[in-house]
């Protein structure tokens, strides 16, 4: 998985003059310098030491845009072909490390602040309360239990796309129509899903599928009453947005399968599930992980479906830790422990995916 | 007659026909009865949105046979054959918010596929070293961002956007949300790219095309498919995006699924209104999902060996 | 109005029903007198020509209202602010306006009120439409991050502590008063509720207060009778008017059948499920009887020190009421927030009694989904026998008989100002203006009469002879009018406290509230004490000082 060495050689021969290279410099360090001019005259403007300013930030914008540009520049002048490598990932490295790190770093600071939006004293700081707090809540630590749960339901899922992308590569006509009628409900908003399947089509008097259940047999079907059901119903529903994600992934990879290795293995006596389990299965393995560790991630920010139909839940079983972050957040503007609460959460995703991975990593490549 | 056959059928063979005549059965069967399960709460939001309030709370389902079609979902829009020729401010900000949609959405998957697909190829066919930095650190890095929760950003942004006066601005949404797409489409684009074989270029490169020429004119065709497959599901997720669309924005840059939200209050929920509002908010998706699907099936594949 | 209301009178499905049980009188005012500047070009007769027709636009049974409807409105009574505004006086001022866009009104309706006034002003208006579900966060974050985009506000009055409580707020100058022509208010509307610390600054479009809905033919119905009188209850069979009947109802009726619909009976619906804090305002209703004494303003937390009274015995037995009745409910209840209850249940025919705001009642006639409109009654809130005097720790009974007080949930909507505009002297006089033209008299009898998500809310809406004039028939506005006027009105009326993050208190109740109903506390009083705890940490959290200085001056203490 890791090269030392560069996959595409590249050879040149760069005629990099001091020239060059005095030009790259005083590039970047010229715009540079423009910014921090533009940041000081703003500042000192806000503060009052200078009489001149602009109406808003906006410059300082402008001015690291051109900064990030000449940057980019400067790295091919002075670097040459090296400096054209670079070039491909330096524009996503930039933009993502200048969104995110001022962010980031407030976002840290108001984490460990005791910050209530309708309080009149505003910010302030209270060190580790906020992570003591977090430790005895009983709300977070029931949520961080649902989502265990509801990790463990995406194997279900991840068996179910699997059967449906082998359905669906298999000899069958009409294969676009179904590919596209499996295709639609991603396409369905979680809020319009909240509340169409959710509100409206589970509702217990008349909804068609309580109908359904009272034509199976089941005499008063409840679907949300209690915590068991309730959370069965709200990994339904989130299953049918996302299934068809993995789908797509999957048979994208099936497809990819050479005929001749199928072949080979009908030729060698397989029947159809050996061929299945010793030669498809761990061929589609990295897709499979890609598939689901993708849907990992965006199964642990659940929150839509759970905010709108359910409210957290009989007594709290379905609450997932985004949702009640975003009870704590929104509806009680306690920002510095909401806050705090995400990055924890941050933290252990970082740190369950890193552990995933490299079990994974053992798992597909063995070291003797 | 059968006294002149020679060849008969064995009794393997023969069962082996019923065997998958069975098989077929099944298959197709299941996969009607997926389509059903797919396909019905989009029937039902369609139809829900043709019904007024005793046919939402009888739950009918077929039109013509259980309730009578009306157009109260849709004239609450504006957007029925008597209301669509007459001023409804209704019906302009249904617009003004769609169109908001369309720009901020294609602008961010846009900007995503851009400064994504550079990304990916980079980090396919050169090893990095940005201070500590490898190449796998750095895929991490923009993996991380997927993670990250919203509700961290939130209170920053915030006070961020309003220094830099991108409050309401759509151009303050496309940077946020590009930010948030990115990750799927380095992900997605990493493994197209890394399925194409290096000899290619190397023989442009052979030829005297600079690496950049090579990737614009030999590599980016062959991922074609791919890169339309990674903008799909980055239209996808932005549209339908809430969080940052209810916080960040107030007059002029407002989105499509705060409107859905907003279709209930304390008179109780305008199923019709609502309906009519999801059916119209996932339709261009359901053209794009049905038009391009082929590229989508066709750009997660990898390996393209052309 | 409520939507359901109006859209049923357009049917006209009506029936004669008059079983208001409330004592006080509509409390008719005439309409003509006290109107103020603007229509004084003639005689009295005048303003209420005005008036009628006014209510003429578009006309009773003609379809709900269009928006040329409102503009033609906001046109008519644009005659307040033609005596204080010259044409043409605010050209060039850009004002901003936040409100909600619920299904389509307020916002909507808003927006076609101030077309004419902008054109005559030559001022322009830019719109912020917000869901109710993000409204008050989006407030709350505007306030702290000094993100204030906004010159007028449409702002539910529990609000207020946020806002006006931190100088964010205009006062009301001089002249607004007399054009929206303040006496005209309902009671509980004035001071000091109609006040913030002695100063005014909301302009009132909207009242607020739950009352009782109940189904008239339960409690008309013989067999009930019957078995009632054989199981050996106490007193007639009839509706209840206090909540231990309630109870004792709701317990009796499980197993019997809907005389309506033959399916299960059920009686009180309580909303188990929490509604974006409004939720909490239900077991409000419930538990005011037991707790708001006739002699102390305070119900919900001591005057002196902010200590929260929810886990007081008043409180823990509204509590275990709903524990008592809660396998009397219907099926899934545990599921089922306010919304549930009132549209789903209550008037699609399930259960026999709710708690609600005047939505029910209307729309029990004129929605389309409901099958109760000719079986709905609806009274004030159910008293107690007796009453917990907090100050002395003990139940009293009352020498008057049960003890009332209506909750008066959510108080109302109003359009307020924001100081911003304070600066300068046009915008500032712009943006009262337009307000004042939203609030005003005869703007708001329209606005109670068609469907606007509004209620009534001033005295001269009462005056049915008005109503009737204009189509609507006089045995449903009789009783529609008496029941919110009687709530009003009422000299025991539990209002709720305006205090900053008000809605975080509530909110956090529905959190431990849910648990409790899911049974995860071992008896109502422990799980009442958990919300008084996380009260605390609230109350710690804002500022002890504060909010108690802040909790007196909504009480005017």
């Amino acid at each position: 998985m890791t090269a030392q060495v560069d996959l595409l050689h590249v050879v040149t021969t760069d005629n990099i003059t001091p020239r060059r290279i005095a030009l790259g410099r005083t590039l970047v360090w010229g715009s540079a310098g423009i910014l921090f001019l533009l940041i000081a005259i703003q500042a000192l403007f806000e503060y009052g030491y200078l009489s001149f300013g602009f109406e808003n930030w906006r410059p300082v914008l402008y001015g690291y845009a051109f900064w990030a540009f000449c940057f980019c520049a400067s790295q091919v002048i002075i670097r040459g072909e090296q400096g054209k490598r670079a070039l491909f990932v330096l524009p996503a490295v930039l933009f993502v490390a200048s969104m995110v790190i001022f962010p980031l770093l407030f976002g840290l600071s108001i984490a460990f602040s005791d910050w209530n939006l309708a309080s009149p004293d505003g910010r302030s700081f209270n060190g580790l309360d906020n992570v003591r707090q977090m430790w005895a809540d009983p709300y977070y630590w029931n949520a961080l239990k649902n989502m265990v749960y509801y990790t463990m339901a995406i194997l279900v899922e991840y068996a179910i796309a699997f059967g449906l992308a082998l359905l669906l590569n298999s000899q069958i006509r009409a294969q676009k129509f179904f590919r596209v009628a499996f295709l639609m409900p991603l396409m369905l908003s979680p809020v319009a899903v909240s509340w169409m399947v959710g509100k409206s089509m589970l509702e217990v008097r008349f909804g068609p599928i309580a109908r359904l259940a009272r034509w199976i047999g089941w005499d008063s079907p409840s679907f949300f009453g209690t915590p068991e059901m309730a959370r069965t119903m709200v990994m339904v529903m989130d299953a049918w947005t996302f299934i068809p994600f993995m789908m797509i992934m999957i048979l994208a990879g099936l497809q990819a399968i050479p005929k001749e290795v199928q072949e080979a293995a009908k030729v060698d006596g397989a029947s159809a599930i050996q061929a299945f389990w010793q030669v498809v299965f761990p061929l589609m393995l990295p897709i499979s992980i890609t598939a689901v560790l993708i849907r990992i991630i965006f199964k642990l920010k659940l929150a839509d479906i759970i905010i709108t139909v359910t409210s957290g839940g009989p007594g709290g079983a379905t609450d997932s830790v985004t949702s009640f972050i975003f009870r704590e957040y929104r509806d009680r503007s306690n920002v510095g422990y909401g806050t705090l609460l995400a990055m924890v959460y941050l933290v252990v995703i970082i740190i369950a995916i890193t552990i995933f991975m490299k079990l994974v990593d053992r798992w597909m490549n063995p070291r003797y | 007659m059968s006294d002149s056959q020679i060849f008969h059928d064995s009794e393997m063979d023969l069962s082996h026909r019923a065997k998958w005549l069975t098989k077929r059965v099944a298959v197709y069967g299941v996969l009607i009865f997926w389509t059903i399960i797919c396909l019905f709460p989009i029937y039902w939001t369609i139809t829900t949105s043709f019904k007024i309030a005793p046919d939402v709370m009888q739950g009918n389902m077929i039109p013509w046979v259980d309730f009578e079609p009306r157009w109260k979902g849709w004239k609450s829009l504006g957007l029925s054959p008597n209301t669509i020729f007459t001023e409804s401010t209704v019906r302009d900000e249904f617009i003004k918010r769609f169109m908001n949609s369309i720009k901020t959405s294609v602008g961010a998957s846009t900007l995503a596929l851009i400064l994504g697909s550079c990304a990916a190829y980079g980090l396919s066919r050169f090893n990095y070293r940005f201070g500590f930095m490898r190449n796998s650190d750095i895929s991490f890095f923009f993996l991380s961002q997927l993670i990250l929760p919203p509700v961290v950003l939130a209170l920053p942004f915030l006070v961020l956007y309003k220094k830099f006066a991108l409050l309401d601005t759509s151009l303050g949404l496309i940077l946020l949300y590009t930010l948030t797409v990115l990750p799927i489409v380095i992900w997605i684009m990493r493994d197209q790219f890394s399925s194409i074989p290096v000899e290619l270029e190397e023989a442009a490169l052979v030829d005297g095309l600079s690496v950049w020429g090579a990737f614009f004119t030999i590599i980016l065709p062959i991922a074609l498919p791919g890169m339309v497959a990674a903008f799909i599901l980055a239209l996808v997720l932005t549209w339908n995006e809430y969080f940052f669309a209810a916080l960040l924005t107030s007059t002029d840059a407002k989105t499509l699924p705060v409107m859905v939200a907003s279709q209930t209050g304390s008179q109780g929920i305008n199923w019709w209104s609502m309906a009519a509002l999801s059916a119209a908010a996932i339709f261009p998706l359901v053209v794009i999902g049905v038009v391009l699907e082929r590229f989508i099936i066709k750009g997660m594949a990898s390996g393209s060996g052309k | 109005m409520k939507v359901e209301l109006y859209n049923r009178m357009r049917r006209g499905q009506m029936s004669r029903r008059g079983m208001l049980k409330g004592a006080a009188s509509i409390g008719a005012v005439a309409a003509a007198g006290g109107l103020g500047l603007g229509l004084n070009t003639g005689p009295a007769n005048a303003a209420t020509d005005l008036r009628a027709a006014l209510l003429k636009i578009p006309g009773v049974g003609t379809g709900s209202p269009s928006d040329a409807d409102y503009q033609k409105v906001g046109e008519m009574t644009l005659g307040p602010t033609k005596a204080v505004v010259e044409e043409g006086e605010f050209e060039g001022v850009e004002l901003t306006f936040l409100g909600l866009n619920n299904q389509n009104q307020h916002n909507f309706l808003f927006r076609g009120f101030l077309k004419p006034w902008e054109k005559y002003t030559g001022a322009k208006i830019k719109w912020i439409d917000l869901a109710q579900a993000d409204y008050n966060a989006r407030l709350q974050q505007s306030i702290a991050t000094q993100t204030v985009d906004f010159d007028i506000i449409e702002m539910g009055a529990p609000f207020e502590g946020d806002v006006t409580g931190r100088g964010l707020a205009s006062e009301m100058p001089e002249w607004v008063k007399d054009v929206i022509d303040m006496d005209d208010y309902v009671d509980y509307l004035k001071a000091p509720v109609g006040t913030w610390n002695g100063k005014t600054y909301r302009v009132s479009i909207d009242g607020d207060c739950h009352n009782f809905n109940y189904r008239t033919d339960y409690f008309e119905n013989e067999d009930f009778a019957a078995a009632w009188a054989a199981e050996g209850h106490d007193g007639p069979w009839e509706v209840p008017a206090t909540w231990q009947k309630v109870q004792e109802v709701t317990k009796f009726l499980t197993g019997k059948k809907d005389p309506l619909s033959g399916l299960d009976a059920h009686g009180y619906l309580d909303p188990l499920k929490g509604w974006g804090g409004f939720g909490f305002y239900f077991l409000a209703s419930r538990a005011t009887a037991y707790a708001k004494h006739p002699d102390d303003p305070a119900w919900l937390f001591d005057p002196e020190d902010m200590k929260p009274r929810v886990n007081n015995e008043a409180w823990v037995r509204a509590i275990q009421d709903v524990l008592d009745v809660m396998a009397d409910q219907p099926t899934d209840q545990i599921n089922a927030d306010p919304g549930t209850t009132a549209f789903q249940q209550f008037l699609a025919g399930t259960g026999s009694m709710v708690s609600w705001w005047g939505d029910v009642g209307a729309g029990a006639k004129t929605s389309d989904s409901s099958v109760v409109g000719e079986v709905t009654g609806f009274s004030i809130l159910p008293g107690s026998d007796d009453v917990w005097n907090h100050k002395e720790g003990k139940w009293e009974t009352l020498d008057s008989g049960p003890n009332h007080a209506p909750n008066m949930a959510y108080i109302g909507w109003g359009v307020y100002v924001m100081a911003r505009v304070d600066a300068d002297p046009k915008r500032h006089k712009a943006a009262w203006s337009a307000a004042a033209h939203l609030g005003g008299k005869d703007l708001s009898l329209w606005a109670s009469a068609y469907p606007s998500g509004f209620q009534p809310y001033r005295k001269s809406h009462f005056n049915v002879s008005e109503w009737t004039e204009a189509g609507y028939d006089e045995a449903f506005i009789d009783d529609y009018l008496s029941s919110e006027a009687d709530s009003y009105n009422h000299p025991n009326a539990a209002i709720e406290p305006r205090i900053p993050g008000i809605f975080q208190y509530y909110s956090v109740a529905e959190d431990e509230l849910a648990k409790i109903y899911a049974g995860q506390y071992a008896s109502a009083q422990e799980g009442a004490d958990a919300i008084a705890a996380a009260w605390e940490k609230i109350t710690d959290q804002i500022g002890r000082e504060s909010q108690t200085a802040l909790y007196r001056a909504s009480l005017n203490l």
